[in-house]
């Protein structure tokens, strides 16, 4: 019997305790599920909330505009011109089901300015429909107080709107399309996807940690292995429980992606011409999709790949085993979340720091957050989009996983004994003895 | 020969002396009790037996040879604080810990189902440990410590919880692996069991072994010079000047009395039941050796008195 095999053993029951219950499954399809549903859920609210159609009444004073307000799928709008202003709550009061009044004042095109009566709160979907309605009016009513023919023409000429085409060079001056947008919404997409990994598997070690602490279990397996065996066997065991988890994830949206068709290889131009001679796609499409396309094959992805499984485990590493670390200190199953406040407070740091790395991914900020260790491995994963140069990439790594193993050492000694102490307050002061 | 051989072994925590100079012997096959009062440093010593911890300075020999990390698949340790993975199946839990101690997954499997069966759990065998009554958990508890079939069994107030039914069970399962060969250790405040269990004891209180040896030659040691004497004629017994005081009377539900003697300094019991048997119809004579208990708080008194006074 010797220390791998244990640590195997350990590994293995630490996988299985995770991956081997229902809950597991569960939750590996559930969370794609609600992030999918995360995304969809505005748009579905708007859906419900739009509701009954409501009937609003228009005290037109100009005389002129309330004709612009035409009946929506959410209103429908009836000309009271003739009741006047005066009355309006009685009559409001009096008319079973009436939602709101408009009044438009005879002097809108110098005030610019129109009053809703309600009860209710006046829902902005009937404020931004009658300002729309009544602003185009207007305006083309002033455009047209001008009497210069073809104004209207004229001024829509000369509306300018910029587009950007961002080329970026390579060292031999070769071109190639960048679009930042796409770039920062990679960044943060695998930014945010490390600090939440990290966060989740970092929370399992902790839990499992705890757990044998709580229920005294520990000192049986103390007796039966040196406690390193099992804080590595833990730290191996989860990140296995991870690798499965991503792996699933993976083939989850291969499969999507495979049923929409936005495979990867459609990055190769000829498969997109080919699709739009096979006319599924209109040339306009297709040649959008084409730019996208561009400027995601401008993007290393592949690089890209790697570096996050390299910035991922070395994250995991280094914070699983400040998890393992804190939760040897706790005595009660409760306790375990304020023991994990300093981990959050760097993992959430890191995250601001991510995020706001992305309007300067070259910036001091940003490098500097990207070398050091506790922020690299969300960090980084904003600015690789954007082609860091590789001996950054090497030292930051080189940085981040020298400092895990040097933690995990530390956080091995404080294991060591926490595991073992109950009843007693954790000072940092205890906890340097130890690490000494 | 000696099993388990302590030399001077030294453990300090954070300022305080948990073990003092410890030195104890625990003979080839023989059951011992390690017993003292909380605190005195009991667990500290089994830690180190099972190299939980190191201790600072002293000598630990296991079968003849220094204790070595490998000796652990010959150590099986029940600790008083005993906790089971609760989520885990009955089955799964004593194979994990069988597998940690050495054990291949065939030879742990088969001394699984004897230990199941042995303990009326084998259709428990893939329940989860949280659905188990307390004793249940305990034979659990109880299996995984000795399917490997340990060559050292180190039981830390083994009894506790357990009740009264499932003490004799598991009094008999361990003198059982007794017969069969296992050294064991005993740590406890039950005083009983040591009497009814233990052939050699040592004694800790303040870090240090203050008492040591066989039990019968304990009790011996500690021996009052008390007899108990049983006399079927008479409803009274004097004492007599340089021979014997009479302790305590009570009358015999045979009929006569039964006396509690003590035997004065320097009289040989010899003369004494001479004595007797010349006035009185003797029907019984027997040694009153004191209990363990009253040895285990006399001597930890006494060092307490002592460690006072220093």
């Amino acid at each position: 019997m010797n220390n791998i095999s244990r640590i195997a053993i350990i590994t293995r029951h630490e996988f299985l305790a995770i991956a081997g219950k229902k809950s597991f499954i569960v939750m590996t399809i559930l969370i794609p599920l609600i992030s999918i549903a995360c995304l969809g859920l505005p748009y579905l609210m708007m859906q419900f909330n739009k509701g009954d159609i409501e009937t609003v009444a228009i005290v037109d004073e100009s005389g002129r505009y309330g004709k612009a307000i035409t009946d929506n799928d959410e209103f429908r709008f009836h000309d009271i011109t003739p009741i006047g202003t005066t009355g309006l709550h009685e009559f409001y009061k009096r008319q079973d089901g009436l939602y709101a009044i408009v009044v438009i004042p005879a002097d809108i095109d110098s005030t610019l300015s129109v009053d809703v009566f309600s009860q209710n709160a006046v829902r902005m979907g009937l404020q931004s429909y009658v300002a729309q309605c009544l602003g185009d009016t207007v305006t083309q009513a002033r455009i047209a107080s001008y009497n210069i023919p073809g104004l209207d023409k004229i001024i829509n000429d000369s509306q300018a709107d910029i587009q950007l085409n961002c080329v970026k060079w390579d060292e031999d001056g070769d071109e190639s399309q960048s679009d930042a947008e796409l770039a920062s919404i990679i960044g943060l997409v695998l930014a945010f996807l490390t600090y939440m990994f990290v966060m989740m598997y970092g929370a399992m070690i902790l839990t499992s940690v705890v757990e044998e602490k709580t229920n005294r279990i520990i000192e049986v397996m103390v007796s039966c292995c040196k406690p390193i065996e099992l804080l590595l066997g833990k730290i191996i065991g989860v990140g296995f429980v991870g690798i499965v988890q991503i792996a699933i994830w993976c083939i989850f949206i291969g499969i999507i992606s495979a049923i929409f068709g936005i495979s990867t290889v459609a990055s190769d131009p000829e498969l997109i011409a080919r699709t739009q001679m096979a006319g599924n796609i209109d040339a306009d499409t297709g040649n959008m999709i084409n730019n996208i396309m561009q400027s995601v094959a401008s993007i290393n992805l592949s690089g890209i790949a790697a570096c996050f499984v390299l910035y991922f485990i070395g994250g995991y590493l280094l914070y699983g085993s400040m998890f393992a670390a804190a939760g040897s200190t706790v005595d009660q199953p409760n306790e375990g979340s304020q023991a994990t406040i300093p981990m959050m407070m760097f993992l959430v740091l890191a995250l601001w720091a991510g995020i706001a790395c992305i309007d300067n991914p070259d910036g001091t900020l940003a490098w500097w957050c990207s070398m050091i260790p506790f922020t690299s491995p969300v960090v980084m994963m904003v600015r690789l989009p954007y082609d860091v140069p590789f001996w950054e990439i090497a030292l930051s790594i080189a940085i981040l996983f020298g400092s895990a193993l040097g933690i995990a050492a530390v956080a091995a000694k404080i294991y060591r004994k926490g595991i073992l102490l109950y009843g007693k307050k954790f000072s940092w002061k205890n906890i340097m003895a130890w690490i000494k | 020969m000696n099993f388990i051989e302590t030399r001077n072994v030294v453990k300090q925590y954070d300022g305080h002396l948990a073990l003092d100079r410890v030195s104890i012997d625990v003979p080839q096959g023989c059951v011992f009790g390690l017993l003292g009062p909380n605190g005195a440093g009991k667990t500290s010593l089994i830690r180190i037996l099972n190299m939980i911890t190191r201790p600072d300075s002293g000598e630990l020999l296991f079968d003849g040879h220094p204790l070595h990390e490998k000796d652990i698949t010959n150590i099986g340790y029940l600790p008083e604080e005993r906790g089971l993975y609760r989520k885990m199946k009955v089955a799964d839990h004593i194979m994990y810990i069988a597998r940690l101690r050495g054990m291949n997954s065939s030879d742990a499997r088969r001394a699984m189902g004897k230990w199941l069966e042995r303990f009326d759990l084998t259709q428990w065998a893939d329940k989860k440990i949280e659905a188990l009554s307390k004793g249940m958990a305990q034979k659990v508890q109880f299996i995984s410590t000795v399917i490997h079939s340990p060559k050292l069994l180190i039981f830390d107030e083994p009894f506790s919880g357990f009740d009264p039914v499932n003490t004799e069970l598991l009094k008999k399962e361990i003198l059982h692996l007794h017969d069969e060969g296992s050294t064991i250790i005993f740590s406890t405040h039950n005083m009983g069991s040591v009497e009814e269990v233990c052939e050699e004891i040592a004694l800790i209180n303040h870090s240090r072994v203050v008492l040591n040896g066989r039990v019968a030659e304990i009790r011996r040691r500690f021996s009052k010079k008390l007899y108990q004497v049983g006399i079927s004629d008479t409803m009274k017994i004097d004492p007599a000047e340089g021979l014997f005081s009479i302790e305590h009377v009570q009358p015999s539900p045979a009929g006569g009395i039964t006396a509690e003697i003590r035997l004065a300094t320097g009289a040989s019991l010899h003369d004494a039941i001479a004595y007797i048997n010349d006035r009185y119809t003797l029907t019984t004579f027997q040694e009153l050796l004191p209990s363990m208990n009253e040895i285990f708080i006399e001597t930890v008194s006494n060092n307490n008195l002592q460690s006072a006074q220093q």
